[in-house]
């Protein structure tokens, strides 16, 4: 690796850092000072993009994979499809317990 | 990184075995592929807690639950502690993935060493921070049977999950102890190449990428 490319390197880990605590103060600060009386839903979609957008500069810089081989980057990210309908099916359960839990017992 | 892959010069077919069709070697992505399957386990963790929430009427509210911190009496913010965990992980990542670069980069011993040092050191203050934490929780009697903030599956599934979690950053402790104590007398010089740093650096990280969840789930949702 050149001296050039060594040193974007660094520069782009500590870059990457910097990013995900931003984004991890700016959560906390959402939190704390959303207002109660409001719907939550803005507020959670919020914490899932931000989330999703952590891991995306972990898998992607941390972890290398965005200057992996395309094919490899395919095998590990498609599979990870299931667990978006693992979660849909699943939370669409406990709602029905929730539903039983009110309505038969 | 050449060095590494040492694949066989024959006219075979790359699906074949012949050489690495993804450019890693097999260590690297026998990992890559034992971190998918342990994502799968903590997701099937993260998913019984999101079907146990919906199944409640109310939920215990995070920012108060969470809102103690260490060495200050009744203290009153919320948050304040599990960001200060987020940030030590956080950081001893950045450390992890400077000893990576530096064993691939410039193969420089000394640089690996150091920061797989912080990175340990990092490992071990997040530990001691959890501990601190269930500690007082169990103290203000959030156990596994019973939670006076609300729902008991609260409690006990805080106490898997977590654990789940600090089990790992404890294993990952001790491998890269054990992978620290192989770069000071050499075992990767004589190799040639420092890739067994990077394929622990790829498990911290899941470490790391498995906490953003887990502090989402627990502390923000």
């Amino acid at each position: 690796m050149s001296a050039e490319a060594h040193g974007n390197m660094v520069k782009l880990i500590w870059r990457t850092f910097w990013i995900m605590l931003i984004l991890t103060i700016v959560e906390v600060v959402a939190a704390i000072f959303y207002p109660h009386d409001m719907n939550r839903m803005p507020l959670n979609i919020f914490f899932i993009v931000m989330s999703l957008t952590k891991a995306f500069y972990i898998v992607g810089t941390f972890m290398h994979l965005k200057f992996e081989v395309k094919h490899l980057i395919i095998t590990i990210l498609v599979p990870l499809i299931l667990l978006l309908y693992t979660i849909c099916i699943f939370l669409a359960e406990g709602s029905s317990w929730l539903n039983m839990k009110n309505t038969i017992w | 990184m050449e060095a590494t892959l040492t694949a066989p010069t024959t006219t075979k077919n790359s699906w074949n075995g012949g050489v690495s069709p993804f450019k890693v070697s097999w260590g690297k992505l026998m990992m890559w592929y034992f971190l998918l399957g342990d994502s799968f386990s903590f997701a099937s963790f993260l998913v019984t807690y999101g079907a146990l929430r919906f199944s409640y009427d109310s939920w215990p509210v995070p920012n108060e639950v969470f809102k103690s911190f260490p060495f200050v009496e009744h203290a009153n913010w919320p948050l304040m502690f599990v960001s200060l965990m987020t940030f030590i992980l956080i950081m001893s990542s950045v450390t992890m993935v400077l000893a990576v670069h530096y064993g691939n980069a410039e193969k420089d011993k000394k640089k690996v060493a150091m920061w797989l040092f912080f990175t340990i050191l990092g490992g071990i203050a997040f530990l001691s921070c959890q501990a601190w934490e269930w500690t007082h929780l169990i103290g203000e009697g959030m156990v596994m049977t019973s939670n006076p903030f609300g729902a008991t599956a609260f409690g006990w599934l805080f106490f898997c999950i977590t654990g789940f979690h600090g089990f790992h950053v404890l294993t990952g402790v001790i491998i890269n102890c054990i992978v620290l104590s192989n770069v000071t007398s050499g075992v990767y010089d004589r190799k040639g190449s420092y890739e067994m740093v990077e394929k622990c650096g790829l498990y911290w990280h899941f470490v790391d990428l498995v906490w953003v969840f887990v502090f989402m789930a627990f502390y923000l949702l």
